[in-house]
């Protein structure tokens, strides 16, 4: 294993965005603190620490979303205190941590995300995916409109040439369907045309390289099956009765799944901040035998 | 286009994504995401099309030509659905596929439904559609041979994808209607589909018997012709 930063950019985009997904659906007190932990613990390790200013900046965030919902929702049963006639309750506050913890806690991964997808890796993972996907659907849909133009100049000329002179529906019909071979011809030869046409300006002619060296490892595939597994098991754990908020607050049952599926979530929110450590230690090592 | 070199690869490519990966995406999409990112799941299934796709040819020039005939034969698939109560979607690709290969034909189907799908209406039934019309041109390639000799069993293929599709596109309307599967559902949702199922099946008849010659006749030309 070596640190996500460098790993394929599949893999950083996949964990990234499995666990930043999760803590967006799912509104579980445990579930969303663990995400910020690891969400902290992760940029804290990268950045040797980290800055300051950016932990005063997300507390401030995290407070004033949190104080947020009490003052415009009142909904719930246990009433703290009364300001300006309307009361404020404990499980709006309770409510408006949890989604503050939510919210604060994608903000560190789409941070970390954004950190290390750097564009050239961005450029790299969509050449392998889906330029050719963009290229199809934008071949496809300009032959709609295209069809429609040559439909139009077909008929024209058939019309020209002395078709259609009677309003007989077996005319027409027949019409109908000269036009559609005359068209499907054309299609055809159309399209030998602009692959060929591409083929000569060197679409595709080998892969698309990149600025940064991209290999598909074994440890990718390790974490790609790694990530999937956890975000199944974390799913599956979740599903069903979740945290109930109002009117009065109650976490959801202790199942076993349950335990099992914060297990797992434990697992892949720290998983990031293990790789880093684990390089961390390898090369402390290596550095105290020279 | 993107050439995979491994035999062994393009093997397992061929036979995971349509019959493992994609139903288990689709299955998995209308499960346990919520209805609306069904979108993600639509350009997943593409996504897993095109390296399919890419599974089924060895030189790259081939795969562009092939590539840009697929774009095209799926333009016209989109063209055709707007004919009112009769659609050549399964027609076009079951013929795509018997001339330019399953992979190709698997391609032409999903690619019609999500682009189709952007004049019609996305939704939560469009990943249920790419498989559909998807497979129906992948077992179209695979059937090339005796369907291409005789015109009877054509006209059966035609039959059978029309039953085929409803039978699919039911499992979505009981998922849809319950959030999980129910026999007893599926049944009631096959039974009030007939007149659809017959509709499906009438149409990809009508449109093979007619489209047959010729875009087989042609699609034939142009295999000769450029050696796609």
């Amino acid at each position: 294993m070596r640190r996500l930063e460098m790993q394929h950019p599949l893999t950083i985009v996949t964990i990234l965005a499995a666990i930043g997904g999760i803590s967006a659906v799912c509104m579980d007190p445990v579930l969303l603190s663990v995400s910020l932990i690891g969400g902290v613990l992760f940029y804290a390790v990268r950045h040797q620490g980290g800055r300051v200013a950016v932990y005063l900046t997300s507390a401030a965030l995290f407070a004033v979303l949190a104080l947020l919902n009490p003052l415009f929702s009142h909904n719930g049963k246990t009433v703290l205190f009364v300001v300006n006639n309307a009361p404020v309750t404990l499980e709006a506050l309770l409510y408006g941590m949890v989604a503050a913890c939510m919210i604060v806690a994608v903000l560190y991964w789409f941070r970390s995300l954004s950190e290390l997808m750097t564009s050239d890796k961005w450029i790299a993972l969509l050449s392998v995916i889906s330029s050719k996907l963009a290229l199809v659907l934008s071949l496809s849909l300009r032959y709609i409109p295209l069809f429609g133009q040559q439909i139009k100049r077909v008929r024209q000329a058939q019309k020209a040439v002395g078709l259609y002179k009677d309003e007989n529906i077996m005319d027409r019909l027949r019409g109908g369907l000269r036009i559609m071979s005359t068209m499907i011809t054309w299609v055809l030869e159309n399209g030998i045309i602009t692959a060929d046409s591409m083929e000569a300006r060197g679409y595709g002619s080998g892969r698309r390289t990149t600025y940064t060296v991209v290999r598909f490892r074994r440890s990718d595939a390790l974490l790609l099956l790694l990530t999937a597994l956890l975000t199944a098991a974390t799913l599956a754990g979740l599903y069903g009765a979740g945290t109930v908020y109002y009117p009065s607050f109650s976490f959801a049952a202790w199942t076993p799944w349950r335990a099992a599926g914060y297990a797992a979530f434990c697992l892949l929110a720290l998983l990031p901040t293990i790789l880093e450590w684990t390089e961390a230690i390898k090369w402390r090592y290596w550095r105290s035998k020279i | 286009m993107i050439v995979i070199r491994q035999r062994r690869l393009r093997r397992m490519l061929q036979i995971g994504i349509p019959f493992v990966l994609v139903p288990l995406l689709v299955l998995l999409g209308a499960l346990v995401f919520d209805q609306q990112r069904h979108l993600i799941v639509s350009f997943g299934v593409a996504v897993l099309s095109l390296l399919l796709f890419a599974a089924g040819f060895e030189k790259r020039v081939t795969g562009t030509r092939r590539l840009v005939l697929v774009a095209a034969m799926t333009a016209l698939c989109v063209v055709g659905r707007l004919i009112p109560y009769l659609k050549p979607v399964t027609a076009i690709t079951a013929l795509t596929a018997i001339y330019l290969g399953p992979e190709a034909g698997f391609l032409t189907g999903s690619l019609s439904a999500l682009i189709s799908n952007f004049y019609f209406g996305q939704g939560p039934w469009t990943p249920f559609q790419m498989l559909g019309w998807g497979l129906l041109g992948l077992f179209a390639g695979y059937l090339a041979k005796p369907l291409t000799r005789s015109r009877i069993l054509l006209i059966l293929y035609g039959i059978f994808a029309g039953v085929a599709y409803s039978v699919l596109m039911d499992v979505w309307t009981v998922l849809w209607y319950n959030d999980s599967f129910d026999w007893t559902l599926y049944g009631a949702a096959l039974v009030t589909a007939i007149p659809y199922t017959v509709s499906y099946a009438l149409s990809n008849v009508l449109f093979l018997w007619l489209l047959a010659d010729p875009i087989g006749r042609k699609l034939n030309r142009v295999k000769v012709k450029y050696g796609v």
